[in-house]
């Protein structure tokens, strides 16, 4: 599942990044790496960025972004 | 006994109170200005503590020293090149795991860290809890709690500075990835010191190897050893089909797990029955319905507060340089025997120019704490959120649309809010953007115009240059953004801060360290350029009509280059030269040349009387101020200025110097060719370099030339 297709306040998990390198490290360097939960918090209104939660802080992405997000979803126990 | 000097750099992530921790720690000896080269902000500060003297320099806030952007680069040349004693790491308490990334490549480079737990006070409200006597043994640190908001925990950082300077033996931990990988940089160590073991006297060598391995070879400024990359590359083959992933990945997740595993150890998370107002206050300001125009009434706030607030000191300002001191330093000049020429240049050429530039502090002034306000509280970023998708379409984030609105007020003040955008192209391209955004001063002319000429239509044509510099604005972007920006893009990772409330220290000390820093730099610029201009009017000595100056004589010069646009007499070409000191003159100017100058009767002026009315004028200021802000918020009406009385002379000229269409063509011009030189200024100091000033003259003469030859040719057409 892309994490733009996430509905709001839902936690999965990251999967796959698919980037080009440069922006995938900052990305990974700002804790997105794969086995990661991750939370949509909000979005933006006319398609615009959403507002995800990650770890103890909260990041805006672009959707187009968001698209090459690959997540999975939590085992909820 | 002289004292120590301590080289200290301030490192950090973006939103962890670094600048407020920074003014706490140097106050007013704060200095701003630029890193070489780049639009980055810079700040250093020297002072005294203790037998020690401090240099303190603030690196730009980043995530990582991973080189892939402009201000890690600077920050990443800085600590390798310059060597700090010691290094100062502002982390936010409540959100140490990301930031602790930055800390463990801070590591990497061997360098001394102190730790500024910073924000502490939040954490422990939020019931996180930090043994950070703990991570200091972990980490091989000095970690100190610090709250820079309340001014809390600034000495005893200094005092950890200043103990770990003191230390003979600098204990830099090496924090070990999991054995294997160990292993195999030890060997790719051992390859270096065989092959080029210059490259270690050169950089740290685990940030050396760690980079290699990473494809990171930027900051190396020598060509690394052809066989020393063959085995870099072997090993980096290797590592995917090992480890079935990329050097990038695995490098930054063994940091993580380094970090995991310490901030398992350190922190513990109490459950506290606490709101979590961020939360909370992102459901509205980031509503989807209601977001959007809530930040168009904070715009208008924004709006109101810069210019109409700081418009009474502005007025007061102008009245005490125009009806005090040019008088009155012109009595005394005369009571010398100073030459008329000698007292016109002292009153109009220096005091005027002076006032060019005190006329902008007020609005600068207030704009700063604005900026602050909305910066400090993290709404900004919110802005950034909201308008992303719209100003996405021009290549820019939606951080840009704050100063383009400002522009309308006036683009001084505009061009110096794009110290907010971090992306260096974002920012040249909204700093080329605002000349095109119609000013407040340019209103005063238009408003001129359309009272001689349009007075059926004045509102539809005040509205249409409005939008044509809107519109053109746009088209530049798009140009600009084809032809010279063909840079990848920058990605857009914003991060969302907590809502914090700045304090009103904090909001005053960085509005005055800006405010400062323009007077320094452009206004200098401002202050020659319009002694220049004074030359140029009153040169040959005594000359008495504009016509016969040398002003008059270059107006001549460039008077056809108007002709295509209707306009090519030197009077136009010489009201739009003085133009470009400031549009409030253009006016001024025009009754010059029309009419001839108007004698003014030298008054009187008692300097003790003087003196009583300035600061009665400064009282009347701030009363007006207070009078204002309440009215901004509905609760007083303010009274309506008197408009002053249009020079009815003036007019009959200019009725018969132009025709509606030429007008029309003038105001044209006059809307998109260079606002005036503070914005000139401006841009070079924000810009910082001439090249891009100078193209940003260059657009506005060519879009305002084409744009008026269309509107003045297809409106003969219709016309005839």
């Amino acid at each position: 599942m892309k994490l733009s297709q996430v509905p709001k306040g839902k936690k999965c998990r990251i999967k796959k990044l698919d980037f080009t390198p440069e922006m995938k490290r900052r990305l990974l360097e700002l804790g997105l790496f794969p086995g990661q939960e991750i939370e949509v918090v909000q979005d933006a209104p006319f398609g615009g960025p959403v507002k995800i939660k990650i770890k103890d802080y909260c990041l805006a992405l672009r959707r187009s972004e968001a698209d090459y997000i690959e997540v999975e979803e939590e085992n909820e126990q | 006994m002289s004292s120590k000097v301590i080289k200290v750099a301030v490192a950090g992530n973006p939103n962890t109170g670094k600048t407020t921790l920074i003014n706490a720690i140097a106050g007013t000896n704060l200095h701003v200005g630029n890193w070489p080269g780049v639009t980055i902000e810079k700040k250093e500060a020297k002072f005294r503590y203790k037998d020690y003297e401090i240099h303190l320099i603030d690196l730009p806030g980043t995530y990582s020293l991973s080189n892939n952007s402009a201000e890690e680069k600077i920050a990443v040349e800085f600590l390798i090149k310059e060597k700090p004693d010691v290094v100062i790491d502002v982390v936010d308490s409540t959100n140490l795991e990301r930031n602790l990334y930055l800390t463990v490549q801070l590591l990497e480079l061997e360098l001394p860290v102190v730790i500024a737990l910073n924000m502490w006070d939040e954490a422990v409200a939020k019931g996180i809890e930090i043994d950070y006597k703990k991570l200091e043994k972990l980490l091989c640190v000095r970690a100190v709690p610090t709250s820079a908001v309340k001014g809390e925990g600034i000495n005893q950082l200094l005092d950890a500075v200043i103990e770990i300077f003191n230390r003979k033996e600098k204990p830099v931990c090496v924090l070990h990835f999991e054995d294997p990988l160990e292993e195999e940089i030890k060997k790719i160590l051992r390859q270096i010191e065989e092959i080029q073991p210059v490259l270690l006297d050169l950089y740290p060598k685990r940030y050396l190897v760690l980079s290699l391995i990473e494809g990171n070879e930027s900051f190396i400024d020598i060509p690394v050893n052809e066989k020393l990359q063959q085995i870099i590359q072997q090993f980096r083959q290797n590592i995917k089909k090992l480890y079935h992933r990329d050097p990038v990945t695995l490098i930054v997740e063994e940091r993580y797990s380094i970090i995991i595993s310490i901030y398992e150890q350190v922190v513990k998370k109490h459950p506290v029955k606490s709101v979590d107002i961020t939360f909370l206050l992102d459901k509205v300001f980031l509503h989807k319905v209601l977001g959007l125009p809530i930040f168009f009434v904070l715009m208008w706030l924004l709006f109101e507060f810069t210019f109409e607030l700081s418009s009474p000191y502005v007025d007061w300002l102008d009245s005490v340089l125009s009806s005090f001191v040019a008088p009155a330093v012109s009595q005394f000049l005369s009571s010398m025997g100073a030459s008329e020429w000698f007292r016109s240049f002292v009153s109009e050429g220096i005091i005027g120019g002076v006032g060019f530039v005190l006329v902008f502090v007020p609005v600068l002034f207030f704009l700063y704490v604005f900026m602050a306000f909305l910066e400090g509280s993290g709404y900004m970023a919110r802005a950034a959120f909201l308008m992303d998708r719209f100003m996405s379409f021009l290549g820019l984030s939606g951080k840009s649309f704050i100063p383009m609105i400002i522009g309308f007020g006036c683009n001084v003040p505009a061009v110096y809010a794009t110290r907010t955008l971090e992306n260096p192209k974002e920012k040249i391209l909204t700093v080329l953007m605002i000349p095109f955004m119609s000013c407040g001063a340019r209103l005063t002319v238009y408003a001129f115009f359309v009272t001689i000429f349009f007075t059926q239509h004045k509102t539809a044509v005040i509205m249409f240059l409005y939008l044509l510099g809107i519109a053109v604005a746009v088209v530049v972007a798009f140009i600009l953004q084809k032809f010279f920006f063909k840079t990848k893009s920058y990605p857009f990772v914003l991060e969302l801060p907590p809502y914090r409330l700045p304090t009103f220290r904090f909001v005053m000390k960085n509005a005055w360290i800006k405010t400062r820093a323009f007077l320094y730099e452009a206004g200098t610029f401002i202050l020659a350029t319009s002694i220049v201009i004074w030359f140029l009017l009153h040169f040959p000595i005594g000359v008495k009509k504009t016509e016969d100056s040398v002003f008059g004589h270059i107006s001549k010069v460039i008077a056809p280059v108007f002709e295509p646009l209707g306009f090519g007499n030197w009077q136009a070409a010489g009201a739009l030269m003085s133009g470009f000191v400031a549009k409030e003159v253009v006016i001024a100017t025009m009754g010059n040349i029309y009419v001839g100058d108007v004698i003014e009767e030298e008054e009187k002026v008692n300097i003790k009387e003087g003196l009583i009315e300035v600061g009665k004028g400064f009282v009347d200021a701030n009363i007006q101020a207070g009078e204002k802000l309440l009215s901004i918020f509905g609760l007083v009406k303010t009274t309506e200025e008197e408009e002053e009385k249009p020079d009815t002379s003036l007019m009959e000229a200019v009725r018969n110097a132009f025709t509606p269409l030429t007008a029309f063509s003038f105001l044209v011009f006059l809307l998109l060719y260079t606002p005036c030189m503070a914005t000139v200024f401006a841009i070079k100091q924000e810009l910082n370099s001439w090249k891009w000033t100078g193209v940003s003259i260059g657009l506005s003469f060519s879009s305002a030339w084409i744009v008026t030859f269309l509107v003045y040719n297809i409106g003969k057409i219709f016309l005839v």
